[in-house]
Order: C-alpha cells, then sequence, then structure tokens
C-alpha cells in the first residue's frame, strides 16, 4: 500500500471514521456521522480504507462451533416465515385469479409469465390494488395506511385473516435501527416479529405474524435492532383496519 | 435438468445448493428459499457464532445475538448488496452490530453477570477444509498484525471491537482524551492495513 492509498489528516471530521468502523461511536454519534458521510468524499474514503481492516478482525476470535440447537431454532423461524409469505401468496393469487376470471378472460394471461417469472410480490401488490380500484367480488381488502414520511405509501392487504403490508417510498433505516410492525387490538399495541428494512427504492413487502382478526390498527415504527417491547418512536405507518 | 438457481423442495435440494456461491444463493434467498438460507447459515454460523461468543463471553448471550442476527438477515434479506462486500462480511457485520447492542444493555441493565468464557471447554470448530485451512492461516495474519502494534493502540482496537465499549467509554477508562483514543484507533487501524497488504483480497 502507498502512502496516497490513506488521506491523512482528513480535518476533524475525519476523527470518527475509526471510531466509526469499529462500532464505537454511541447510537446518536453513529447517526450523526453517518448522515455526515452523505456529504464528505475524505470520510467516505477515509471510513473506506479503515473498514476493510475492521471487517477482517472477527477472523481472530476463536473459533468455535455454533451449537446445533442454535440452528434448529433458527431455521424453525425462517421455515415458518416462508410458509407464511408463500401461503399468503396463494391466498392473493386465488382471490385475484377469481376476481380477473369475472372482470374478464382476456386479462389474467398477460400476467401469467410474469408470475412465472418470480416476480410475485411485484405482481401480487399490483394485481392487489388492482382489486381495490375495481371493486368488489374478491376476498381481499386493500387499506391504504396514512404514512409519515414525505413521498411514501403504503398499502395494507388482508386475506382470510391474514395481512401484508407494501410499502413504498420509505426512507432508509439508519444503521443498527429497522422498522417494527405493531398490532393493536385493544389496550397498547403489541410487538411482532415482523421486523424489515427497505430496498435502496424505499420498498418493502412484509408479512404481519399471526391472525389480524379484532385488530384494529396496524403501525410501524423505527427500532432498535432486534425491535423493542413497546415503541420507542412515533409511528410512520398507521393502517386503521 | 437440475437448475440450481430454480427454487426447489425435496430432501435433496439443499445438498444440490451447496454447489453455489453465495451470492447465487442470495438470488434464492431473496426469493424466499429457507434452503438456500440454510446453506448460507451452514456456511457461517461458526464464524458467527465465534464472532458473538468472543464479545459477549458468555454462550446464551451470544447464541441469542446469533440467532436474532440472522433473522434479522433473512427478514432483511432484500437489503443485501454484494456491491458493498461479502455474504460473509455481511453477516458478521449485523453480528458485531446485534452484539454491541446487547453488550450495551448489559452494561445498563445487568452489571453483576458473570462471563463463562473460559469456565466451559472450548468447542473448537473443526477444520474441515481447505477453505477453513486457508482462514486459520488468515486469521494468524490478522492476529499477527494486531500483535504488533504499540499495546495502546492494540488494546483500544481490541476493547472498541470485541469489548463493544465507545470512545468515550474506553477514555474514561484508560483516563487520557477522547481525541487520544480516537487517534490511537486510527493509527493502529491504518498500520494494520499496511501490514496486511490488501485485506479485501482475504478469503474470508
Amino acid at each position: 500500500m502507498s502512502g496516497e492509498d490513506f488521506p491523512m489528516d482528513p480535518g476533524l471530521c475525519g476523527d470518527n471514521a475509526a471510531p466509526y468502523v469499529l462500532g464505537a461511536l454511541a447510537e446518536e454519534e453513529h447517526e450523526a456521522f453517518r448522515r455526515h458521510l452523505d456529504s464528505c468524499a475524505v470520510c467516505r474514503e477515509e471510513v473506506a480504507a479503515l473498514q476493510v481492516v475492521a471487517s477482517v478482525l472477527p477472523a481472530i476470535a476463536p473459533q468455535r462451533s455454533a451449537p446445533q440447537e442454535l440452528k434448529r431454532n433458527v431455521m424453525a423461524s425462517v421455515r415458518e416465515d416462508a410458509r407464511r409469505e408463500e401461503e399468503l401468496g396463494h391466498h392473493m393469487i386465488a382471490a385475484t385469479r377469481t376476481h380477473f376470471a369475472r372482470r374478464s378472460q382476456l386479462a389474467w394471461p398477460r400476467w401469467r409469465p410474469l408470475l412465472a417469472s418470480g416476480a410475485l410480490a411485484t405482481v401480487v401488490a399490483v394485481l392487489v390494488i388492482a382489486i381495490a380500484s375495481g371493486g368488489g367480488g374478491a376476498s381481499t381488502r386493500v387499506i391504504r395506511a396514512e404514512a409519515t414520511p414525505r413521498g411514501a405509501d403504503a398499502l395494507l392487504h388482508v386475506s382470510d385473516g391474514r395481512a401484508q403490508l407494501d410499502v413504498s417510498g420509505m426512507p432508509q433505516t439508519p444503521p443498527q435501527r429497522v422498522y417494527e410492525v405493531w398490532v393493536k387490538r385493544s389496550g397498547a399495541p403489541q410487538p411482532t416479529d415482523a421486523l424489515f428494512t427497505v430496498t435502496a427504492h424505499g420498498d418493502a413487502t412484509v408479512g404481519v405474524p399471526g391472525s389480524v382478526r379484532g385488530v384494529k390498527v396496524i403501525m410501524v415504527t423505527s427500532e432498535p435492532l432486534g425491535g423493542s417491547k413497546v415503541p420507542t418512536t412515533s409511528p410512520v405507518i398507521i393502517a386503521r383496519l | 435438468m437440475f437448475n440450481p438457481l430454480r427454487p426447489s423442495g425435496g430432501s435433496g435440494s439443499i445438498e444440490r445448493l451447496r454447489v453455489l456461491a453465495d451470492e447465487e444463493l442470495m438470488q434464492l434467498v431473496y426469493r424466499s428459499s429457507a434452503d438456500a438460507f440454510e446453506v448460507i447459515y451452514d456456511r457461517h454460523a461458526d464464524a458467527a457464532f465465534s464472532l458473538a461468543y468472543r464479545m459477549c463471553a458468555q454462550r446464551a448471550l451470544a447464541e441469542d445475538v446469533v440467532q436474532e442476527a440472522f433473522l434479522s438477515l433473512w427478514r432483511s434479506r432484500a437489503r443485501y448488496d454484494r456491491n458493498r462486500g461479502s455474504v460473509r462480511t455481511w453477516v458478521l457485520g449485523i453480528v458485531h452490530n446485534r452484539a454491541i447492542d446487547a453488550l450495551r444493555r448489559r452494561t445498563v441493565r445487568d452489571k453483576g453477570i458473570v462471563n463463562d468464557e473460559g469456565l466451559e471447554e472450548r468447542v473448537a470448530a473443526p477444520e474441515r477444509t481447505e477453505l477453513d485451512v486457508a482462514r486459520r492461516e488468515e486469521a494468524r495474519e490478522i492476529r499477527d498484525a494486531l500483535d504488533e502494534l504499540p499495546e495502546e493502540q492494540s488494546k483500544v482496537i481490541e476493547l472498541a471491537y470485541f469489548g463493544g465499549m465507545t470512545h468515550v467509554q474506553i477514555a474514561s477508562m484508560l483516563d487520557v482524551p477522547v481525541g487520544t483514543i480516537k487517534g490511537r484507533m486510527r493509527l493502529g487501524l491504518a498500520k494494520m492495513r499496511m501490514a496486511l497488504g490488501d485485506p479485501t483480497e482475504m478469503v474470508q
């Protein structure tokens, strides 16, 4: 490595690059520095140079075998999630097929290749919106949620007691934070296992765990990684059922 | 003909997925393939657990951290961007963040907790493949690079990265100014980078 590879004396703002890549900034400092990186090329370069070293540090931890029980727990949750997503997708496709068969025998074949291509989530969202705008006949209910962030949109699709939230235009969560889905029947909002982040375009599709029968409000807040037991920030999405 | 990039079920599908690279598996994970995620888990769980255990020094807490981290990875799978690093780096980054959260929560809530590292027999992950052997060799190089630093620099790096301490906490513990701690971190990491050549080429 030459001396030019390592930017020296980047100024005061660069002081935080090393603690940033080591995870040694407090949460508020971390977030402030992350925002600073958006506008400071010097710090971005400094972080990139130091990050490659920080990213190899895990290798020096004494190596251990992960317990088998841990794998069983993780994969049980993952397979349950996958099963739920598939189930929800099937509910919506079934409802969509019924609806389109009624409205037009010609409409459905145009969508089939898209479904076969694996772009299921996108297509399901589009089709369900089509149902909502067409009105009546299908068992899927679409609720437009109140989304606080500017430019954000959120639709809640409810089918046979299950719900899926499709969001778009949402801001990225800061590092070490995620969006958390809450359900409210009566009393305080209850946390769910649904923690999510959004794509670079601000999109996400997330299944609401469990039945939503009796649920009055579904909402989303920004929470620390791992989620919270009670909301720690104001809701950014509120869907009233 | 079997196409490993097409999601499929059955008991043999996981074994057939094992031929795929991490980035190819992530394409399937993105499409909700639990089988592909299981292969990712199998490849990186030992490293994830090792990092979590090194940081938490408590088996139960390390297990919680790794479980939360992998579930978070699964649920935020759409966020993986191969341009920002390998799957392994992504996995270990999330584990590191989770462990920091756990350590800082524990600091506040349960200062009396007893570390159990050293109290139980360490079960070393076996070297199973040439890749494992290469990783061990690289781990030794990285360890050497850290050990060659002046102690004041290696210490702050270890306290921050593996101890989950903030620079302010480290400064208070060592009774030196915050700016000095930041400088030691930066100098130490810069020297390690020089010693390691191009760390991005490591197999990790």
